[in-house]
């Protein structure tokens, strides 16, 4: 299979070295601390923070985001789960823009790289044992262990797959969302080049903000698993 | 249904084994020929029994999905957040199948 062209394959020399999915998310990085900032500048400027903007403005924007996180995490954690909010919101707006920038013709999005995956769900799976741990100190180990002592064994087993695999089941639903629909739409653009791609444009956005929203809403329930009292 | 069942059953077990079949008889010569042949139709095969089990489920659950919504529409929205993280657990299923297909494809 030849490989189409990509924006990337024009860049010179020395910007080259740097593989093409982190040069992308090194992109969506820089929109998003843009988009902070300029968010950060237009909450400033507003004489009544309470006072929403009119009309889409950036700042309408990302209040809706903030407001979709914050709404998440309240409901599966609770008014505790403020303190982790910014980790989820930072998985699902970089993952979220990231995905919008594959549906630009000539640009692969940095979430159909495997590896940039497998880095999001090791972050969430160190970040929520490491949670775990600080709220509930040695009891966090407890869980593992099953609900009698001699059945113990076999629980520990158990429970080490079962907590390996979900980073790499997260990174893995990731990246064969995005790769099969980056795929998907690439073929049928090269097939029929006129109308029959905007069915598939209109798939890959409600793809694109379907797993943004998942991967957040599962590391959220993980978290809600770890820091929970009642095991 | 049942038969339809033992059918498909019998069509995959019979590509498979006379595929492995006439490639040990064929061996050296031609072999290299009959292993892709085999990892075309594994590809084609992983691909489309993933996407028929996902498919049942995705089926399932939507419909389960769409029954409580209609017996009870104010539940909808605590509905739809379980509905869509079960529709993402299938999904993972079928992209497994996807990942390991598009492997396939790639050796040929």
């Amino acid at each position: 299979m030849e490989h189409p062209f990509t924006w990337y394959s024009l860049l010179p020399y020395p910007i080259n070295l740097i593989a093409e999915p982190n040069f992308t998310a090194l992109v969506v990085m820089l929109v998003l601390i843009v988009l902070a900032l300029a968010f950060r500048k237009s909450l400033q400027r507003a004489k009544d923070p309470a006072i929403p903007d009119e009309g889409v403005t950036v700042r309408n924007v990302m209040e809706v985001l903030v407001e979709i996180v914050v709404g998440l995490s309240d409901s599966i954690i609770g008014k505790k789960g403020r303190k982790y909010v910014p980790l989820f919101g930072t998985l699902f707006l970089f993952i979220l823009i990231g995905n919008f920038f594959g549906l630009i013709p000539g640009i692969t999005p940095p979430t159909s790289d495997f590896f940039v995956n497998l880095g999001m769900g090791l972050v969430v799976f160190v970040a929520y044992n490491y949670f775990g741990v600080r709220e509930n100190g040695a009891h966090y180990f407890k869980q593992f262990m099953g609900p009698m002592l001699l059945l113990a064994p076999l629980f520990i087993l158990i429970e080490f797959f079962s907590h390996i695999f979900r980073p790499i089941s997260l990174s893995i639903r990731l990246f064969g969302n995005m790769f099969g629909d980056h795929l998907v739409l690439e073929i049928f653009s090269n097939l029929t080049k006129l109308v029959i791609p905007v069915a598939f444009y209109i798939l890959g956005s409600l793809v694109s903000v379907i797993q943004a929203a998942v991967f957040m809403i599962l590391s959220v329930i993980y978290v809600a698993m770890a820091i929970s009292h009642e095991h | 249904m049942r038969k339809l069942l033992s059918f498909v059953t019998a069509a995959v077990l019979g590509i498979f084994t006379s595929g492995v079949a006439m490639a040990a008889a064929e061996a050296a010569p031609a072999g290299g020929d009959y292993s892709r042949a085999a990892l075309a139709i594994a590809a084609g095969l992983a691909i489309a029994i993933g996407a028929f089990g996902a498919a049942l489920g995705q089926g399932r659950l939507a419909a389960a999905a769409m029954e409580s919504i209609g017996r009870n529409p104010n539940a909808a929205d605590r509905i739809q957040l379980p509905m869509i993280l079960g529709l993402a657990f299938i999904e993972a299923l079928a992209l497994y199948a996807f990942v390991i297909a598009f492997f396939l494809q790639g050796k040929i």
